[in-house]
């Protein structure tokens, strides 16, 4: 029973993370839609910074901030959640953003020049 | 350990007009394309000043923060010739951009051209892991939307597949960087590399290979470059010239400062990387791969392009290969490989787009009888092609020589490398050889064409570096061999310039 508890305190966010990442690389990977395979890259990136803010937390982690009752370091030992990889992940998150976007609009072009979304039909109507 | 501030130009400058030029564009467009030569100017010769004046090694500490606690940007050996060539090139590409971008919008091309040479220079000076991701991104961002610039509708197929792969790729980089952070608490280059030997050995194989995956994609290495043939075949011709040119090179260094100096065992006349598994040894195998695989492409291309685009992968694969061989003289051999094929390279995609320009095409039939219509371009062209290939007396000669040296010199299995340099060779000749004879052995009849004055220049200075390069090797030599020593030697090459205190482990 304890060993459930710990594991789905500890392990859960990272295993769900991990597995989130993976669903949007299948995406990615097998689907011939350009607009689905732009969703999966986004799952893919919500996968990686999922993965990154719960590596920076564990179950018994007080908030990152000094305050009077808010004690970042309990006997010598640091009980914060570590606030760097939160800050990496909203660097990740504005560059996703923008990927994202910049592929959207491509993906209309696409969409303007061919008439269509679907990756075996692009590569059929050669230039 | 030197401070020298002001080197943040280097990627400040660039940025502050990369973003100023809407301004300028609102009074005329040639007046922006000029602001990014000026730009690029400035920092050509900023870089010359750094390289020359021997400046290096110094760093840029931000907020006098030193490290491991502040970011820093290190200029060592490496990163000062570098950023020189990654800024040499751009300032001929930008000469070349004056005459070839006319329609479309320019001013916009203009920022993500600028954009584009800020974030390589970025990657090459950085000393901060997730610095170097942030400027991968801006490299990658940009030249995603440049490879879709251009009015033929190729470009945008080209350019989504290259944006899926890469936005992939550096999505499995930061999970790497990650990993590495959990570990050791920083994400200082230098302090990674001292204290890489306290990590888990088995997440950081795991960590080690989802970086190299990540810095394989813009590398170029299998089985990650699917996107290569597409993207170059599909931009315009300038942008091809510059994934060629300075992309590559700026995804070569990170790749391998990556494995050389923070996954590396320092000591040893070879260097390995700690983990499970040999890094360097992966990336060799990789590389191996690249070769046959492009080369044998490239040999059933009828577009030029597409031909100078797996050419270009196979080349990457040559310089990843004399890299991994691990001593001072495959290094030596690496990155003087790898300024040949920028020079080169761009070059070739230069030409290719002066004549789809002018109006004779970019099939190979094309290429007929072309030594009489227009003999400029006829000869720089099988300049670029004999510098490829490794003809003696010509740029590429002395890398190949390099590196089958160090093959030799390392011994075991690294032998085959001799081999894949001579497979190499003869299929680049096969392939090569064969547009140059088609230049100037037909005898079609066609009109002569005239070549244009503003695209001639960056080829002709091109071209003459390629001879130069090839009669005094030591122009390169001297930067690269010392390069090398960086590069080998972390612990006295890299580590102790940045952060002289740090204990030995």
């Amino acid at each position: 029973m304890q060993a459930l508890q710990i594991f789905l305190q500890n392990w859960i966010y990272l295993i769900g993370a991990m597995a989130i990442f993976g669903i949007g690389l299948y995406i990615t990977l097998t689907n011939e839609n350009i607009f689905k395979i732009i969703v999966g890259l986004d799952i893919i990136e919500s996968g990686t910074n999922l993965f990154m803010t719960a590596i920076a937390w564990h179950p018994k982690a007080v908030m990152p901030i000094y305050t009077a009752t808010n004690q970042l370091v309990v006997n010598g030992k640091v009980v914060s959640a570590d606030p760097l990889p939160q800050s990496l992940v909203l660097t990740a998150i504005v560059i996703g953003l923008g990927t994202t976007a910049l592929a959207l609009t491509i993906a209309v072009k696409i969409f303007e020049k061919y008439g269509t979304l679907d990756v075996r039909k692009i590569k059929e109507a050669k230039r | 350990m030197n401070i020298f501030n002001n080197a943040a130009l280097l990627i400040g400058v660039p940025l502050l007009f990369a973003f100023s030029i809407p301004l300028f564009g609102l009074i005329s467009k040639e007046l922006a394309k000029w602001v990014t030569l000026l730009t690029i100017g400035f920092n050509a010769s900023f870089s010359f000043y750094i390289l020359f004046a021997h400046k290096y090694p110094t760093m840029v500490v931000m907020g006098n923060w030193l490290p491991p606690f502040g970011e820093n940007l290190y200029i060592g050996p490496v990163a000062a010739f570098l950023v020189f060539v990654i800024s040499m090139i751009g300032l001929l590409i930008a000469i070349y951009n004056l005459w070839a971008i006319k329609k479309g919008d320019v001013i916009r091309f203009s920022v993500l051209f600028l954009m584009f040479t800020a974030g390589a220079s970025g990657i090459v000076l950085t000393g901060d892991i997730f610095n170097l991701f942030i400027f991968m991104e801006i490299t990658g961002i940009s030249s995603y939307a440049l490879a879709a610039f251009g009015p033929e509708r190729r470009a945008l197929g080209g350019a989504f597949k290259f944006l899926v792969v890469s936005s992939i790729g550096s999505t499995l980089y930061l999970m790497g960087v990650t990993l590495i952070y959990t570990q050791l608490g920083t994400l200082n280059i230098a302090e990674i590399a001292a204290r890489i030997n306290q990590t888990t050995p088995g997440l950081l194989t795991f960590a080690g290979i989802l970086i190299i995956s990540g810095l394989a994609v813009e590398a170029e290495l299998f089985p990650f470059n699917g996107w290569v043939p597409d993207t170059y075949t599909g931009a315009i011709n300038g942008v091809s010239a510059s994934l060629s040119g300075i992309a590559a090179i700026s995804a070569v260094y990170a790749l391998f400062r990556i494995a050389m100096t923070v996954f590396g065992k320092s000591g040893g006349a070879y260097v390995s990387t700690y983990g499970k598994i040999d890094l360097m040894a992966l990336i060799a195998l990789l590389a191996t791969a690249t070769v046959i695989i492009g080369e044998l492409s490239a040999l059933s291309q009828k577009n030029v392009k597409k031909m100078l685009a797996y050419s270009s992968m196979a080349q990457m694969g040559l310089i990843a290969v004399g890299f991994s061989i691990g001593n001072k003289l495959g290094v030596y051999g690496g990155i003087f490989q790898l300024v040949n094929h920028s020079i080169a390279k761009s070059m070739l995609f230069l030409i290719v787009g002066v004549l789809v320009a002018v109006g004779v095409g970019e099939n190979i039939d094309d290429f007929k009888g072309l030594w009489k219509r227009n003999p400029f371009l006829t000869l720089t062209f099988s300049i670029g092609a004999f510098s490829m290939l490794g003809f003696p007396l010509f740029g590429g000669f002395w890398s190949k020589f390099s590196i089958v040296a160090a093959s030799v010199q390392r011994g075991g299995w690294y032998d085959f490398i001799i081999g894949l340099v001579l497979f190499a060779s003869v299929v680049e000749a096969f392939y090569y050889l064969r547009i140059v004879a088609y230049m100037f052995a037909s005898d079609v009849e066609l009109p002569k064409v005239k070549t244009p004055i503003t695209p001639a220049i960056p080829i002709f200075i091109l071209a003459v570096s390629i001879v130069a390069i090839g009669i005094f090797p030591q122009i390169v030599g001297t930067f690269s061999a010392q390069a090398a020593g960086e590069l080998t030697h972390k612990m006295s090459g890299y580590i102790l310039h940045v952060i002289p205190s740090i204990a030995a482990h």
